[in-house]
């Protein structure tokens, strides 16, 4: 498991590419699917998770639809037309990150 | 899957609402991740309350308070980054255009009133208020935000008053002193009371109030400027010089040997004179409150440049006086004709029957009362008068 300063820095583009791959997903959806497909590596803090949800929703990069779940509510996330675009503009930002920091450190890029 | 009774999700809300979480949007999203993770991860046969006790850690470090701060503060954050970049740019913006506007009111160029008010606007009505909510949001006693509150009304305030002034609109006055009002009597008591109490604050209190209170009473010193007494006394001697020229030519009338014509323009001119004298008369006494014993020039030594009343007074509808100044004018265009029948001054003119032109900045095109009474401040307005007295006594006497 990678340490929480780490996802923190690229939680909205976690979360924002996650979304604009599906049509809708809920919180605790969201959680089980980062874990799931990084086999546990990275797993989101509902602390951390909903107070950016709630940001980029603020911002009108998200919306939300409230469904009805048996005896309770859930709110679905679904990300905007403008959400789209800052999700294309996070992941290419965190892929030039990412081809920096392995020449700044000296990685050697594992092949196959 | 464990299936969940209402009692429990009635639990987990109350809980989580107990616990700090008190955005409903938040509490709606925190008591469906916690159902699902219940609905996973508990075994049929388990305590509900205790493995909800167990997996609600999950969810903080210190309490679950923490989700709703973080929150917040995100939120806040965001609107606190473009509420500032608005407010720097406004500020920035209406302080260049109000000294450009400035200069261009100094050097009488045109555009100066767009610049003031576009200026002034943004700083009041965008700058200001921005200001007020941020460093609202930063204070955390009352007493605090209501000083600040206070503190954004008298900035407005003063300096709509001030832009009144500058364009010369009504109210401006009023504007100004409750500005001043504001200061004296609200913000600076609360500032000064609030701040000597506490032993950290007292002298800094000390001082600020002192620098405010300088600041204000030079601001209440302009409230009401007049001219200096060296123009005040020019404008005396000049009015006096043209009453003495106007008594002067007054006491030179040759009583024997009339005609008839020039009897009849002799009785007009004094009709004419009584009447003006008399509409100077109607002046200081509106202005003045007994209005009793007081001549010309001690009207204006006391009070000074007054100007809505004396144009109200000329200028005021089913009043008397315009009344009097429109039988001015007309008596003045029957002199004027009568002396161009009767004697050799064929070009005689007392009275300009053709609109004026005035060739300022505003270029207008005005009336012959509009041109030498409307506008004008006291004084002005007697020389004006003064000047036609001598003026009809010239044509009088040179017939």
């Amino acid at each position: 498991m990678y340490s929480s300063e780490l996802v923190k820095g690229t939680l909205k583009t976690i979360i924002l590419k996650l979304l604009s791959e599906s049509d809708k997903m809920y919180g605790y959806e969201i959680t089980q699917k980062v874990k799931d497909l990084t086999g546990g590596k990275i797993q989101l803090t509902e602390g951390a998770l909903y107070p950016t949800l709630h940001a980029m929703e603020a911002q009108g990069i998200l919306t939300t639809d409230v469904v009805n779940v048996g005896n309770r509510i859930r709110k679905y996330y679904s990300v905007t037309q403008t959400g789209k675009k800052v999700a294309t503009e996070k992941v290419n930002e965190f892929s030039d990150f990412i081809d920096t920091m392995i020449f700044l450190l000296d990685l050697k890029p594992k092949m196959g | 899957m464990y299936v969940l009774k209402d009692e429990h999700i009635s639990f987990i809300l109350e809980d989580i609402r107990r616990n700090g979480i008190e955005s409903e949007e938040l509490q709606l999203d925190l008591l469906d991740h916690i159902c699902c993770v219940i609905e996973t991860e508990m075994l049929p046969n388990s305590n509900f309350e205790e493995f909800y006790r167990s997996i609600i850690h999950r969810f903080y470090k210190h309490e679950l308070r923490e989700i709703q701060e973080e929150t917040q503060l995100l939120l806040t954050f965001k609107n606190y980054y473009a509420m500032k970049k608005v407010m720097i740019l406004s500020g920035a913006f209406s302080a260049f255009t109000f000294i450009i506007g400035s200069l261009f009111k100094i050097m009488h160029w045109p555009g100066a009133a767009v610049m003031l008010l576009t200026g002034i606007v943004f700083f009041c009505f965008l700058f200001l208020p921005i200001l007020s909510i941020l460093k609202v949001k930063e204070q955390k006693q009352s007493k605090d935000k209501l000083l600040i509150g206070i503190a954004t009304i008298f900035g407005i305030v003063i300096c709509l008053a001030t832009l009144f002034k500058v364009m010369h609109w009504p109210f401006a006055h009023i504007l100004w002193t409750s500005s001043l009002g504001i200061l004296f009597f609200l913000f600076l008591p609360i500032y000064f009371f609030g701040g000597i109490r506490n032993p950290e604050t007292k002298t800094n209190t000390i001082i600020s109030s002192i620098l405010i209170l300088t600041a204000g009473g030079l601001l209440f010193t302009l409230t009401n400027l007049r001219s200096s007494h060296a123009v005040e006394e020019a404008v005396f001697n000049s009015d006096d010089q043209l009453l003495a020229s106007y008594i002067y030519l007054s006491q030179q009338k040759e009583s024997d040997s009339l005609s008839e014509s020039q009897m009849l323009i002799r009785t007009k001119a004094n009709e004419l004179c009584l009447k003006i004298e008399n509409l100077k008369v109607g002046i200081i006494k509106s202005i003045s409150s007994d209005g009793k014993g007081i001549t010309e020039d001690k009207a204006i030594r006391i009070f000074g440049s007054k100007f809505d009343p004396v144009q109200s007074y000329l200028f005021s509808e089913n009043d008397q006086a315009s009344t009097e100044l429109a039988s001015i004018k007309k008596d003045l265009a029957e002199l004027q004709k009568l002396v161009q029948e009767n004697t050799n001054d064929k070009e005689c003119s007392l009275l300009s029957t053709q609109n004026i032109h005035r060739s300022d900045y505003k270029n207008q095109t005005l009336s012959w009362e509009e041109f030498y009474f409307k506008g004008l401040p006291m004084e002005n307005v007697f020389r004006n008068f003064n000047q036609l007295l001598v003026n009809i006594r010239i044509v009088e006497i040179n017939q």
